[in-house]
């Protein structure tokens, strides 16, 4: 198999629970992103997106199923992986549904700090750093106290800290969510633009009717199912 | 490629630091055993030792009397009281003459009749010579008769036994009037005794003085000795001074002395040593000098304390120190040099001190060297020491 | 790496900082009664240096003089004097009374002494030694006396000639030295009414005021009002000799006993401050406890306050020990700054405090080993919340 083809999901499902009280939160969900996709994941809630991405995320264990991320398979009936947080760390992005940026810490060292953890000198990393935050456009705020900036600053910093280790996969929950739809459109864009130079898979969970139309392909979630679909593929500039 | 982007904020925080810490450290070194000992010093110089001794006394008068009858009696009365002055002479007190008045006359008849006794026993005498007389010349007329032969030897015998007697009457009766004049004498010496012992209830003061004491009132009875007033003679008052026995070099006579009452403490008086007591007392381990006044001031009382302070001549040109710069190592008396940023014990021998501090140092230092004076702790050789003008916890 | 724990108190520096006085605080009144027990038991040492005797000499089946009350007669000292291995046998009394000045009175140990001999004070703070036999005073600086000051003990006025510093009783009180006599009139003289009526009572005694023997009234009520006990003899010991030794030949007299300085130093400590050092034992593991809690306290709080960032960092990828260690750095830190501020404070109020306090550096050192220890076990609390962060929850809905 290809190194880094993205995410592939069979058959996974995850149950809470036993006998009469248990709740199957995803049944059978199959799904795949390939290297520089962005794809939507829709849904009502409780659906069952959250904890889609919890697996996929590595921080709950599915009940059955096999997940493949950037070509390593992480979990196939059992976890496949033996450090967990290694993975997270270096092999997935996350962008929260709020930036959730560590609050002591300068949006430099917001975005060095994954670096620094893989072990990178400090030097190394903040230069890193510092090349996203360009990417971002918000380098002129490096060196800003996460409280002096704003909201969209500092969603801005927290997608750079999700793309600054090169991970393979993204996974977004409920990104635009807080924006309004110009800014919710300019960080669709640069997920895309980020996707298709650093062939990275993302998954962007979302019920944000702004940026629906800007996927070219959607997963439909309910009641713990996926339906793949075709999405509207707007163009964004 | 350090980017000092926190640096403001690290900058103050790392300066709070510093500071602490030099507060910190300031705090160690300050307070605690790390400390170096506060210390005054004092360069020993030459100057003038004013020694003086000091003692307690208590005034006193150095002529005291007490005034009694010889013989147990009553008082009749009492002509002064406590502090009257009286003169020599004076009648003071009367005692009650009791019998005394008939004990004269009694004793006065007795030697009345002593006197008739000798006049008896003179007419004995004469009467003895006569018979004796007429004895003796029976006796030589019978001896003359007997030798004829015209008496019997039994005869004679008996006129020359009669002659013995009548000498033998004339002996007693010689001796019993030496006996009778005998009697006459002591009758005679009772007689002028009673006399004197009625004299003896006058109770006359015998110089001029202040009666300080009134004992007993008329009517009491008082045993012979018991004073009835006692008084004293207040041109003798003294102090009677106590001096130290271990601080009395160079007590001797006629030393000026200030006297400082108690009850008049602002103005001493002058006086000077006038006897030193030649027994001291062992218990108190105190020499006893009498100081008079030179002029008795107004209004002071016996038995009232004063201090004394005895000046001597002193020391001129002395090596002086401090007697807070002395201290004792075991039983040798010295003082901490501070030379070439050392310190050293030195050991000293001291001499005349004054009362003002100043101790004159006879051997062991010299003009110049520099000791320590007050401390804020017990010094040792490896003392660390740091000079200051005065140590903190005295300043006012 | 950089360090989570530094950025994190850097941030929040004014709370930091401010836990940190108040804690300080805290460790502060801790070192001080660790240095009033100090201070007591320097006292005592002090007390028993500063006499310059290696034997006290006080009456028979007491703990004398500064324990129990002794009295014995003032010319024993004479005997001892003629013991074997005696280089200085001198009488002392102690006295706690109050010593007045104007309006004011203060509570202290009046020593009778005599010059250049055990008892008196071996180095002055300031003025001179006294000079005369009677009426003068050298006073402890925590008298608050001055030189020159007029002094009233009992009947008489002295004048302070000098000063000294670290003269204190064992129970802390300062020390007014006086000549020997005059502290013997003062501890055993009575009052005036008590002397008029003792005269009264003697009076009345038939056999005693006898008429034909003037002056007998007189010499008895002389021998009353006289004194001749002291409370101790202090005895410096020839060099050479023991000091058991000499104690030994002067315990086979039988009304006397002597103590050398160990056993005074034992009976000080021991028995004196025995009571003290339970009590400031119990305060010290009480501090030690609400430093405790209040270290856990504001660590726990400023974790749970960071909860959602732990979580954060968990997904992101950091390790839970890492975690834990920015939480024990912090707290550290915190005992850290309470520790130079509890240093700093009691260094600053020791001086205030009415008897002697002495802060130890091997106190300090081992106040800081117990301070760190006991921050890195408050400081587990909080750890054991932040490991039971589920890293999910960062993902929200």
């Amino acid at each position: 198999m290809d190194k880094n083809v993205g995410i592939q999901i069979e058959g996974l499902s995850k149950r809470y629970g036993e006998g009469e009280a248990a709740v199957d939160a995803l049944r059978d969900v199959n799904m795949s992103v390939a290297p520089g996709e962005v794809v939507g994941l829709v849904g009502p809630s409780g659906a069952g997106k959250s904890t889609l991405l919890k697996c996929l995320g590595a921080v709950i264990e599915p009940t059955r199923g096999r997940m493949t991320l950037g070509g390593e398979v992480i979990y196939d009936n059992g976890w496949k992986i033996a450090d967990l947080r290694v993975l997270r760390r270096d092999r997935i992005g996350f962008i929260f549904q709020a930036p959730y940026l560590i609050p002591f810490l300068d949006a430099t060292d917001n975005v060095a700090l994954l670096p620094m953890l893989a072990g990178r000198p400090n030097g190394e990393a903040r230069a890193r750093a510092l090349e996203l935050l360009q990417a971002l456009d918000v380098a002129h705020r490096a060196a800003a106290d996460t409280s002096e900036l704003s909201g969209g600053e500092q969603q801005r910093v927290s997608i750079a800290r999700a793309l600054v280790n090169r991970p393979p996969v993204i996974l977004a929950d409920e990104p635009t969510a807080p924006l309004d739809s110009d800014r919710a459109l300019a960080v669709m864009r640069i997920l895309n633009q980020m996707a298709s130079q650093y062939q990275t898979a993302i998954i962007v969970v979302t019920h944000d009717e702004k940026i629906i139309p800007t996927f070219r392909r959607i997963y439909n979630i309910r009641d713990g199912r996926t339906f793949e679909e075709a999405g509207e593929g707007r163009a964004l500039e | 490629m350090n980017i000092p982007k926190t640096l403001p904020r690290q900058v103050w925080f790392g300066l709070i630091a510093i500071a602490l810490l030099l507060a910190f450290a300031w705090g160690i070194i300050r307070s605690g055993p790390l400390a170096p000992i506060q210390v005054t010093v004092t360069k020993v110089a030459k100057g003038d030792v004013a020694s003086t001794l000091f003692g307690i006394g208590t005034v006193e008068a150095r002529r005291a009397y007490l005034i009694g009858p010889t013989v147990a009696g009553r008082v009749r009365s009492v002509l002064v009281d406590v502090g009257d002055s009286v003169k020599a002479g004076q009648l003071l007190a009367e005692m009650d003459p009791v019998d005394l008045d008939a004990r004269v006359t009694s004793a006065d008849a007795a030697t009345a009749r002593a006197g008739s006794a000798v006049t008896t026993a003179q007419a004995q005498l004469d009467d003895a010579k006569s018979r004796q007389a007429l004895a003796a010349s029976e006796a030589r007329r019978f001896v003359d008769l007997g030798r004829k032969g015209f008496v019997s030897q039994s005869v004679v015998d008996g006129k020359l036994q009669q002659q013995q007697s009548a000498d033998a009457q004339i002996s007693a009766a010689e001796s019993a009037l030496a006996s009778a004049r005998q009697d006459l004498a002591r009758q005679d010496a009772d007689r002028v005794g009673a006399k004197q012992q009625r004299r003896n209830i006058r109770l006359e003061a015998p110089t001029d003085g202040v009666v300080t004491s009134r004992d007993a009132e008329p009517g009491s009875t008082v045993v012979a000795g018991q004073a009835v007033l006692k008084f004293i003679d207040p041109a003798s008052l003294w102090v009677k001074t106590r001096l130290d026995q271990s601080r009395s070099a160079g007590l001797r006579l006629g030393l000026p002395a200030q006297i400082t009452l108690r009850s008049n403490a602002l103005k001493p008086f002058a006086g000077k040593v006038v006897r030193i007591e030649p027994i001291s007392d062992s218990v108190t381990e105190e020499r006893i000098a009498d100081v008079a006044f030179d002029r008795i001031p107004q209004g002071v009382s016996a038995n009232e304390m004063a201090d004394v302070t005895l000046l001597q001549s002193g020391v001129t040109g002395a090596l002086i120190v401090p007697n807070a710069s002395l201290r004792y190592r075991g039983a040798q008396v010295g003082v901490w040099l501070r030379a070439d940023g050392q310190l050293r014990f030195v050991p000293v021998k001291t001499g005349a001190e004054g009362m003002d501090g100043k101790m004159q140092i006879v051997e062991g230092l010299k003009v110049g060297d520099e000791l320590v004076v007050y401390s804020e702790r017990d010094l040792k050789d490896d003392s660390r020491i740091k000079v200051v003008d005065s140590l903190a916890e005295t300043a006012k | 790496m950089i360090s989570l724990a530094g950025r994190d108190i850097l941030h929040s520096w004014g709370k930091f900082v401010l836990t940190g006085l108040g804690l300080g605080l805290l460790i502060g009144v801790t070192f001080s009664m660790a240095g009033v027990y100090r201070g007591m038991v320097d006292d005592a040492e002090v007390l028993l240096s500063n006499s310059g005797a290696d034997l006290w000499v006080v009456q028979q089946d007491t703990l004398g003089p500064y324990a129990e009350s002794s009295s014995i007669p003032d010319d024993v000292y004479r005997d001892i004097l003629g013991l074997p291995g005696v280089a200085q046998a001198a009488n002392v009394t102690y006295l706690n009374m109050q010593v007045r000045k104007g309006d004011t009175d203060v509570r202290a140990t009046v020593v009778g002494f005599e010059p250049g001999k055990p008892g008196e004070p071996r180095y002055l703070a300031a003025g001179r030694r006294i000079t005369r036999s009677h009426y003068e005073a050298m006073a402890d600086v925590m008298t608050r006396f001055h030189v020159g000051d007029r002094i009233r003990i009992r009947r008489h006025e002295y004048t302070v000639v000098g000063l000294t510093r670290r003269m204190v009783s064992s129970g802390g009180d300062p020390m007014v030295f006086i000549p020997l006599k005059d502290a013997q009139e003062a501890q055993f003289l009575k009052d005036n009414d008590a002397i008029v009526n003792g005269r009264t009572r003697i009076a009345a005694n038939a056999a005693l005021n006898r008429p034909g023997v003037p002056g007998m009234l007189d010499a008895i009520n002389a021998l009353q009002a006289s004194n001749h006990n002291v409370n101790a003899v202090l005895v410096r010991v020839a060099d050479g000799h023991s000091p058991e030794a000499v104690a030994r030949d002067i315990r086979r007299w039988k009304h006397l006993q002597a103590f050398t300085r160990e056993q005074m130093d034992e009976i000080l400590i021991a028995k004196m401050i025995g009571a003290h050092s339970e009590q400031i034992g119990i305060f010290l593991v009480i501090l030690a406890i609400v430093s405790a809690a209040m270290v856990a306290f504001i660590i726990y709080t400023m974790t749970l306050g960071k909860i959602r960032e732990i979580a954060v960092l968990k997904l992101i990828g950091t390790r839970s020990r890492t975690i834990a260690g920015m939480i024990l750095q912090q707290a550290l830190g915190l005992g850290l700054i309470g520790f130079v501020v509890g240093k700093i404070a009691a260094s600053l109020w020791a001086p205030f405090f009415p008897k002697y306090v002495l802060l130890e550096t091997g106190d300090a050192v081992r106040g800081f080993a117990i301070v760190m220890t006991i921050c890195a076990i408050a400081s587990t609390l909080a750890i054991r919340a932040a490991l039971k962060v589920d890293p999910a929850t960062a993902i929200g809905g």
